[in-house]
């Protein structure tokens, strides 16, 4: 694989990592605002 | 005599295990209890001991450059010194970073269940159950990289340097723990070895830096008078993005230093960068969970507490910049 691609696609990778953990977490924010009227 | 970081290390490597144990003991307490109080306390425990861990394992391997390598600089080659075994060393290093990575998730757990006790007045069973069953395996494996770390010797802390030179050894330097951990010197060799590795890490430090930034200028406007009609419960949901760019950043610095430690063991740029990024830690801990910032509602001006926190929070942030960037240019980097 090439080098610029093997380096693209993990940063992307650990990118999307992060931004789903962030998502969820800010998904289940969003829930416990919502239940005390935040 | 001058002070090195080979006795910073000394200082400094009970902090993980003593540390856990009062935290655990406390945790453990507090659940029994059912004390929120204490629940809190505990958290910040882990939170603290997984911050000084950071500089634990990087101060452990300045001492192993300093007791090791000091006539010799081939990485293969025997210490310098007869009386210290090179294997003992390399088997405490590998599981002292085993316990580092178990350190740092369990400190992470632990930052969001003190951001849920702050958001949503306590944190979920789950993040609780998971911090109890992480800090149980943290503890078993820091213990292990301590008992590794009992049998090597520290002949160049002693004041008479001819005494150290000739100093016998008072037992054979014998693992004596469980050799469980990983192996770091294989990673440095696969971090420098691949050629994708270093500029990944690089790429995604300066992702990490920006999410972390972005959360940490918010944050600290808005304390010193910028966008007022914002509220703080608005903004303390963005922390977890920050943290998360933090994490980021903690694991490929800690590539890049597994890579290379000698880039960094004895760069002054280095040394005060991760000073700045402990007391950064703590000043986190103030937005996390102090009450003078979370009654701030659209409109408040924040009090002299948080603004003060602010400007010591952007001061610390440019400064790790500043000392990250400088790594080669005041320090021996690259």
């Amino acid at each position: 694989m090439p080098l610029g691609l093997a380096v693209v696609l993990l940063v992307l990778g650990v990118t999307a990592v992060v931004g789903v953990v962030g998502y969820l977490i800010d998904r289940s924010a969003a829930r416990n605002d919502r239940r005390e009227g935040r | 005599m001058n002070i090195n970081l080979a006795h910073l290390h000394l200082l400094i490597n009970h902090f993980p295990t003593i540390g856990f144990i009062v935290g655990l003991g406390l945790f453990v307490f507090a659940v029994i209890g059912k004390s929120d109080e204490l629940k809190r306390a505990s958290l910040v425990i882990f939170v603290g001991i997984a911050l000084m861990t950071i500089p634990t394992y990087m101060s452990g391997s300045a001492a192993q450059e300093m007791i090791c390598m000091v006539a010799q600089k081939s990485p293969n080659a025997p210490c310098a010194n007869p009386n210290v075994s090179r294997e003992v060393i390399e088997t405490h290093r590998d599981a002292a970073l085993l316990a580092l990575v178990f350190m740092e998730i369990t400190g992470a757990a632990a930052w969001l269940g003190l951001w849920q006790f702050r958001r949503s007045s306590r944190p979920s069973n789950t993040t609780l159950l998971t911090v109890l069953l992480l800090s149980i395996v943290t503890l078993a494996v820091v213990s292990n990289a301590a008992n590794l770390g009992g049998p090597i010797r520290h002949p160049e802390i002693l004041s008479d340097p001819e005494a150290a030179a000739t100093s016998q050894p008072a037992g054979p330097q014998t693992p004596t723990g469980v050799r469980l951990g990983l192996d770091s010197g294989g990673l440095g060799k696969f971090i420098l070895g691949v050629p994708w590795m270093w500029p990944v890490c690089e790429t995604l430090h300066f992702i990490g830096l920006s999410l972390l930034m972005g959360v940490v200028l918010l944050i600290d406007l808005r304390m010193l008078g910028v966008m007022r009609n914002v509220s703080f419960a608005t903004l303390h949901r963005l922390l977890p993005w920050g943290i998360l760019g933090f994490a980021v950043n903690v694991l490929t610095g800690m590539m890049f230093f597994i890579a290379a430690p000698e880039q960094y063991t004895q760069n002054g740029a280095f040394h005060w960068k991760m000073a700045f990024v402990l007391i950064a830690g703590a000043n986190a801990l103030y937005f996390t969970m102090f009450d003078e910032t979370w009654s701030l509602g659209p409109g408040d001006d924040a009090p002299l507490t948080a603004k003060f926190a602010a400007v010591s929070a952007l001061f610390l942030w440019v400064a790790i910049m500043y000392c990250g960037s400088m790594l080669p240019f005041l320090g021996n980097a690259f």
